[in-house]
């Protein structure tokens, strides 16, 4: 089934009530922010520490494999919800209302190899502003894979089954490296010069973290070095599978779309929340797992609302699903299986070539006023 | 003016090992005021000073790095989940224990003197910014005196009162403050003894609605029949006035000119205006410009406008690029309509306007 029999084009006037809906339920939870989710980021800050004290420490016990495994995978755990439902929430400015210097979305650096700086412009920016756009979101395959028809073919993506793999187990160090954008300077649009002033930046943070990881903590291990440094480098592995699973099922499923420029074309805010809307799609689960998506499970709330607290994501869902279904909209939404078994059969169909369906519009002709 | 406390040769030494907000969370499980960096302070004693007005003695970490009476210092809790800041003056004067002390009053709808006067204890801890402000006395001050309090306004005076004290009176001074009722007058009893013992120090208390007068008490709100009767030798003094905005404009029309010297200090909460016409003055702290904008525009195009060029993304309240502090004034946020008299560490410049005067740090 196509998305094309799955949402119908909205009118204007209907466009305008959609936003306006999406709005007062944004209003609504502006309007109660408060001690619950101060608290909330609080105690996931002290989990965030527990776990990785919890973890490093046993890993200074490594030799004996039980303490290995355990520390292993606490750190990991400690890793997933700082990059998850710590960094990248907080750096949306989710809780800026709080004015805490430590929860700052402009100041807080988060524990990957990459740049906070980096990531607010291509995330917070790009990717949320110009979400599933061609030639504006840098998301779309990350400028490595071609996930979609309407990205053209070359002989290169027959090889992204194994690229899409080690990009999976590197995924830290690729979301590091995006904001360089390697590929202008590959192809001459970047000199070498500059690429060395936008990396000066990124490897300091990833000296940082190589360090840290990899040289400090085994130091203070002294002779049991080698297992605390295997830990932390299978820990920083969980980390980029499970951030890359989560991350590509938000906008790569069978039925998310992409957009050609012009959908941006005097957008207005009705038409943007729709655009986010069919862009996106959400994985079901329990309160542990949507938490450990940092509630990126809700793809479709964090688009619709990506500076409101991800906590109050899973209360909004209903909501949102009930006016998507009013306005005859499709809600995409399903288990983690099965959403990552269509990521993965689009990373293996669009290795070959292939040709894009008919798009459907997302407004009806004249509801987009057409810019002069 | 103190500034920050310089960080320690050990400091120095751990600070590219060490990320400032995980080395404080660890501290602060072993007590409550360690930090990195951050100067907290520890509720030690709390008194009651009059009628809603407590005043709070706090013991400061080493990261605050000391003051002079007369100055201030922003005082910032969490209040439900919120960071709330606002500044207060130093009652007290320099202790070798370092412990520093404000007295607040209580402010009907006031979220922060609220929560100071009502809600925190002993043990509770706040966080201090350095401490400022120019009204402040030379280390023994020489001549005569005149201290004009109204309200709260006694707070910075009377840490420079005690400051004299301390010394002996070295400068004559007379002190005359205003209070609705005898209830609402801070630090009675101890200006009262100081006036008692001192013969360099006068002491006028005005009760406004006050029937039964006492000693050194007397009633009349601040006008020219008032100074002349109480403080004939104007023209000898030095004013230091310090009170609510009408207080100080009109303390500022009876002296200047005829006294020495006139500083004073007015505090006011802001008045916003709902309209959205007319201009605002914008001051950016950072680059050192002041400018006049449009009330009615989002702070964005505005700025522009005018040749500022603050960075931006998505110019429609998502993406947080534009986000600056706000040191001071009212927005607000065009989206939801909600304004903000706080400050601010991060300010959408796409989607807020002003409503007064503000500072950024742009």
């Amino acid at each position: 089934m196509t998305t094309t029999a799955l949402s119908r084009p909205l009118s204007a006037e209907e466009l305008q009530r959609f936003g306006a809906e999406l709005d007062a339920l944004r209003a609504r939870h502006v309007a109660d922010l408060g001690e619950k989710d101060a608290r909330y980021i609080r105690r996931i800050v002290a989990a965030v520490r527990y776990t990785e004290a919890a973890g490093r420490a046993l890993l200074f016990f490594g030799l004996f494999a039980p303490a290995w495994v355990l520390g292993t995978l606490l750190l990991g755990l400690s890793k997933i919800l700082e990059n998850m439902e710590l960094g990248h929430n907080v750096m949306h400015g989710q809780y800026d209302w709080m004015r805490d210097p430590t929860l700052d979305g402009k100041t807080y650096e988060w524990d990957i190899v990459g740049t906070s700086d980096n990531w607010r412009k291509t995330h917070n920016f790009k990717h949320h502003t110009y979400t599933n756009v061609r030639g504006m979101d840098d998301d779309i395959g990350y400028g490595l894979l071609r996930l979609f028809p309407e990205q053209k073919w070359k002989p290169f993506y027959l090889a992204q089954p194994l690229i899409a793999v080690v990009f999976a187990l590197l995924f830290q160090w690729g979301v590091a490296i995006q904001e360089l954008r390697i590929g202008r300077w590959w192809h001459g649009k970047m000199s070498a010069a500059e690429l060395r002033e936008k990396f000066r930046p990124v490897g300091r943070k990833m000296r940082r973290q190589l360090l840290k990881d990899y040289v400090l903590f085994p130091l203070l291990a002294g002779p049991f070095w080698m297992p605390v440094l295997l830990g932390n480098f299978v820990a920083n592995g969980l980390r980029n599978l499970w951030t890359y699973m989560i991350i590509f099922c938000g906008h790569f499923t069978a039925n998310a779309e992409v957009f050609p420029k012009s959908v941006l074309d005097n957008e207005t805010r009705g038409h943007w929340y729709l655009r986010q809307l069919r862009g996106s799609s959400n994985l079901k689960g329990g309160p542990l797992f949507h938490i450990l998506s940092g509630n990126l499970s809700h793809q479709i709330e964090h688009h619709l609302f990506p500076d409101i607290p991800a906590r109050r994501y899973a209360e909004m869902a209903p909501v949102v699903r009930e006016i998507c279904a009013r306005y005859g909209q499709h809600y995409n939404t399903g288990s983690l299986a099965s959403q990552f078994g269509q990521v993965v059969w689009r990373i293996l169909r669009h290795a070959l070539p292939s040709r894009p369906r008919a798009a459907a519009p997302l407004a009806l002709d004249g509801a987009q006023p057409v810019a002069a | 003016m103190p500034t920050a406390a310089t960080p320690t040769a050990l400091q120095r030494l751990l600070s590219p090992l060490v990320a400032p907000h995980v080395f404080d969370f660890w501290a602060s499980r072993l007590h409550p005021t360690w930090s990195w960096q951050r100067p907290l302070a520890r509720v030690v004693e709390r008194r009651v000073e009059a009628r809603d007005a407590v005043t709070l003695v706090l013991q400061p970490n080493r990261h605050f790095a000391g003051f002079v009476p007369g100055q201030h210092v922003h005082v910032s809790a969490d209040i439900d989940g919120v960071r709330v800041t606002r500044s207060y003056s130093l009652t007290g004067l320099p202790r070798p224990d370092g412990r520093v002390s404000i007295t607040v009053r209580r402010i009907d709808q006031g979220r922060m003197s609220t929560h100071l006067c009502r809600r925190i204890g002993v043990g509770d801890v706040v966080e201090l910014g350095p401490a400022f402000g120019d009204m402040t006395l030379a280390v023994r001050p020489e001549g005569r005196w005149l201290f004009l309090a109204a309200g709260s306004g006694i707070t910075p005076l009377m840490g420079l009162t005690r400051q004299l004290a301390q010394d002996g009176f070295p400068a004559e001074l007379t002190l005359i403050y205003w209070a609705k009722t005898r209830a609402e007058l801070c630090f009675a009893q101890e200006l009262r003894e100081l006036a008692a013992r001192a013969p360099r120090f006068r002491l006028h208390l005005v009760l406004t609605r006050e029937t039964d007068l006492l000693v050194n008490e007397r009633s009349g709100r601040l006008d020219a029949v008032l100074l002349q009767d109480l403080v004939p030798d104007l023209a000898s003094r030095r004013v230091y006035a310090c009170g609510p905005a009408g207080f100080v404009a009109t303390a500022r029309q009876l002296t200047q000119g005829i006294a020495q010297s006139f500083s004073a200090e007015a505090f006011t909460p802001p008045m916003p205006t709902d309209e959205a016409t007319g201009t605002v003055r914008v001051e950016l702290r950072a680059s050192g410009r002041t400018l006049e904008i449009p009330a009615g525009q989002a702070l964005l195009p505005a700025l522009e406008a005018q040749g500022v060029t603050p960075a931006y993304g998505c110019r429609m309240g998502i993406c947080n690029t534009c986000a600056c502090g706000k040191l001071s004034g009212t927005t607000q946020d065009l989206h939801s309509g909600d304004s903000s008299a706080e400050a601010s560490s991060a300010l959408r410049l796409c989607i807020s306007r002003a409503c007064t005067d503000l500072i950024l740090d742009l």
